[in-house]
């Protein structure tokens, strides 16, 4: 009977550690995969907007290539990016109610075909890593 | 009620903004969520009520938390500091320890020691270190808040444009960078704290500076709980220093603005050190005359004798106070000279065989 508990303890033992290592394994790759996505964000982004677009739209728009942004995420990027003097925003009043729309600014414009460029070198630089 | 909600939300998101962007958030935020109402709606075939509010609130996370992603993360001592911060904290805690420790011993030496007045001195003893402690940790923590955010704004000027400036990094600046013109952040803080209690000490409560010879009569007499109103206070400082505080107190606020500017640049400039010499000059200046005026101590031989009640003992405690006091003021002057020495001698080497280096 003793032996018997003993060697249920240790069979637990063994199967909560599996489990919990894979917890672990789990977590840490969801890690990875949000700092992947975050490095791609931006340029994901302006890539959209080159027609002007407001927020919920983009969100969708994203969501719908498989980009899932969190809206806590997405929204003060469009803020800040605005801030830096990649987008302009104007608000407009659609279907009775001001919505504000986002576009590339002229700057912006200028910048995304060299990010574009940037992401090819950084694709083909990992194809040859990985 | 569905709106009542969303308004609620809004405002609630909004009162955790700066004024600045607050209303344009906030009409984004609501436009964004009539956004998700519809869309959700639409999709269910349910009508916009209080259920599908919720949800759609739940979804857009709490208030605090949408308007922390509006902020971004600031802080009131950041990680650059905070170190230092807690450098500077153990020194200026083990130093008021240790004050504390000899006025407890002072108290002890002068109370023919009861166990209930033992325990008096010691609770006192005690509630005066709290006190004191939590005073200067607020002020500490006050002058590295004013640090941080001097530090921070000037971050924020190099860091808002991401990609490298035109003026690119020269390598040969780091010439300028040896060793001996790096602004040492230890030091540099500390004398910043060090001036800004001089300044609040001796132009807010110059009535700390002198001692009170008489504590055990406040326990004596058994009124020590009024405080120490009912204490003898001998001032340590004659009028004669206090003519000298003007001149002292711009020096002090000068040597901030001085450490201020080195912090944000990290290292000496020959204009820094200009600035430093000038200060020393000054300093030696005030020393010099009060060396030459009248005495800055409030003391003399009568009242050191009315007090110890010896005249012999007086005179020469009085001899030791005013060789102190001189002994003072020549290791002022002589620290000062040095300092100059090495300002110039620094500002001679570090600067002339960069610009020959330069001109090869």
């Amino acid at each position: 009977m003793l032996h018997d508990t003993n060697t249920l303890d240790i069979l637990c033992n063994i199967q909560y550690t599996a489990i919990n290592g894979e917890h672990m394994t789990n977590e840490s790759f969801e890690n990875v995969i949000l700092e992947l996505r975050r490095g791609v964000i931006v340029l994901a982004v302006l890539s959209s907007l080159n027609q002007e677009q407001y927020g919920y739209s983009l969100i969708k728009s994203l969501d719908g290539n498989g980009l899932e942004i969190d809206q806590g995420t997405l929204y003060p990027l469009l803020r800040r990016l605005e801030g830096q003097g990649l987008l302009q925003s104007a608000w407009r009043v659609e279907t009775d109610r001001p919505r504000r729309y986002y576009v590339l600014s002229d700057e912006g414009r200028q910048l995304l075909p060299r990010l574009k460029e940037e992401w090819a070198g950084i694709v083909s630089m990992m194809k040859k890593i990985l | 009620m569905s709106t009542n909600l969303v308004d609620i939300y809004v405002s609630e998101v909004g009162r955790r903004l700066p004024g600045k962007t607050r209303s344009d958030i906030q009409a984004e935020i609501r436009s964004i969520l009539q956004d998700m109402l519809e869309e959700r709606s639409q999709k269910s075939g349910k009508p916009i009520d209080e259920e599908l509010t919720l949800e759609v609130l739940k979804a857009y996370g709490s208030p605090e938390k949408v308007a922390a992603t509006y902020i971004g993360e600031r802080y009131l001592i950041g990680p650059r500091l905070y170190p230092v911060f807690m450098l500077v904290l153990r020194i200026v805690l083990i130093v008021i320890g240790v004050l504390a420790a000899i006025g407890l011993g002072i108290a002890v030496y002068q109370t023919t020691l009861t166990p209930l007045n033992a325990f008096e001195t010691i609770l006192r003893a005690i509630a005066s270190f709290v006190a004191s402690a939590v005073t200067v940790l607020g002020n500490v923590v006050l002058i590295f808040a004013i640090l941080e955010w001097a530090l921070f704004r000037a971050g924020e000027k190099i860091e808002v444009v991401g990609l490298p400036k035109e003026k690119e990094w020269d390598p040969r600046s780091l010439a300028k960078l040896s060793p001996t013109n790096q602004v040492k952040l230890g030091d540099t803080i500390a004398e910043i704290v060090g001036c800004f209690a001089a300044i609040v000490i001796f132009n807010f409560y110059p009535q700390i500076i002198g001692f009170t010879p008489s504590l055990n009569g406040v326990f004596g007499s058994g009124n020590w709980a009024v405080g120490f109103g009912s204490v003898t206070f001998t001032p340590l400082l004659s009028q004669a220093f206090f003519y000298y505080i003007p001149y002292l107190t711009a020096v002090w606020g000068l040597t901030i603005l001085l450490d201020i500017l080195l912090l944000r640049m990290g290292h000496w400039t020959l204009m820094t050190r200009i600035g430093l010499i000038g200060l020393k000059i000054v300093n030696i200046l005030i020393a010099a005359l009060m060396l030459s005026g009248p005495s800055i101590l409030a003391i003399t031989i009568q009242s050191l004798t009315s007090t110890i009640g010896d005249a012999q003992a007086a005179t020469t405690l009085m001899t030791m106070l005013n060789g102190a006091v001189h002994l003072a003021l020549w290791l002022s002057i002589v620290g000062s000279s040095i300092e100059i020495i090495r300002s110039i001698s620094r500002l001679v080497t570090n600067n002339l065989p960069h610009q020959v280096a330069v001109k090869s």
